[in-house]
């Protein structure tokens, strides 16, 4: 719903907030907030965590709003700041990963038990990733973002980054194989 | 078939929303004195523009009143001179007055005019 918010929403709106109209910010933080929320629930591993850290980037967004260029930009700026965020609280906080993914199983309480059980897994396993390796798998499947922005974004080599997804997709196929979540036949 | 795994993950990674009233609690966490961005770089503007011309055109006037100032001071202090000069030549030329009229009467006490019989006997 965001994300299409986000895409119809026209430019006025920015330059609304910019000059201080606290509704048109309000919409902006709508339109992209379920993104921000998504990128810290699956850093971080827990919700209140979350939550905290899409609202610490939506208050740098609220007073970094004059170097926000364009809406397109906007997306880009709340996406860097939440994983580079969330990044560095792990490092900050290292046992705060170890936490099942609450948020997920609720998304998924209306599917059919075999996909809650792989929705459950996919979280766990992402978990296990390091937050590099999990930040780029979230931009790149969550946010559909491509290689070169999500290098951007990170502060990182184009390469790294296609290490990082390469690396991450074949051990998270490899261990829903192994947990028969998934079939052989949809290996590589 | 790596590309349907590919897709599984985005259809297993799609956004979600935050709780309920997030957005309402964000904006009643916002700063009550703070503004926007924009809105606090037009307030500070004036100092921006204070440190970025304000100096150095102080600075210019300073220098420009100090210059005026010992111009100023440079004239009075010529026309005192001037005045004193003058004053001095006055009284210079009131004191060779006063002394040429000493000297006159000095030089008729040593050598009195000659009498009135004098002039005859002498022609």
């Amino acid at each position: 719903m965001s994300l299409h918010v986000a895409q119809s929403m026209p430019d006025s709106v920015l330059l609304q907030a910019r000059a201080g109209d606290v509704r048109a910010f309000a919409s902006l933080v709508r339109a992209h907030q379920g993104s921000v929320f998504s990128i810290g629930l699956r850093m971080l591993n827990r919700r209140d965590a979350a939550e905290d850290l899409a609202q610490d980037v939506f208050l740098q967004l609220y007073r970094k709003l004059d170097s926000i260029e364009s809406l397109e930009h906007l997306g880009f700026w709340l996406r860097r700041v939440a994983a580079n965020l969330a990044i560095d609280w792990l490092r900050r906080l290292p046992n705060s990963v170890t936490q099942p993914l609450d948020e997920n199983v609720e998304a998924a309480a209306q599917e059919p038990e075999g996909d809650l059980l792989m929705s459950r897994e996919l979280m766990r396993l992402l978990g296990e990733l390091t937050p590099h390796a999990r930040a780029v798998m979230l931009l790149r499947y969550q946010e559909d973002r491509d290689v070169a922005e999500i290098a951007t974004m990170l502060d990182m080599p184009v390469n790294t980054v296609k290490s990082h997804i390469k690396r991450s997709l074949t051990a998270l196929r490899g261990r829903m194989i192994g947990a028969q979540l998934i079939d052989c036949e949809e290996l590589p | 078939m790596n590309e349907n795994f590919e897709n599984e993950l985005r259809r297993r990674l799609r956004p979600v929303e935050p709780p309920d009233g997030f957005a309402e609690r964000l904006m009643q966490a916002l700063p009550v004195d703070a503004k926007p961005a924009l809105m606090v770089a037009f307030a500070k503007r004036p100092t921006a523009r204070w440190r970025q011309f304000g100096m150095p055109a102080a600075l210019a006037a300073s220098l420009l009143v100090a210059v005026m100032v010992g111009q100023r001071v440079g004239i009075e202090r010529e026309m005192r001179a001037e005045q004193q000069g003058r004053e001095a030549s006055m009284k210079l030329m009131q004191a060779l007055r006063v002394t040429s009229q000493k000297l006159d009467l000095a030089y008729e006490a040593v050598n009195p005019p000659p009498a009135a019989g004098d002039e005859e006997n002498r022609s």
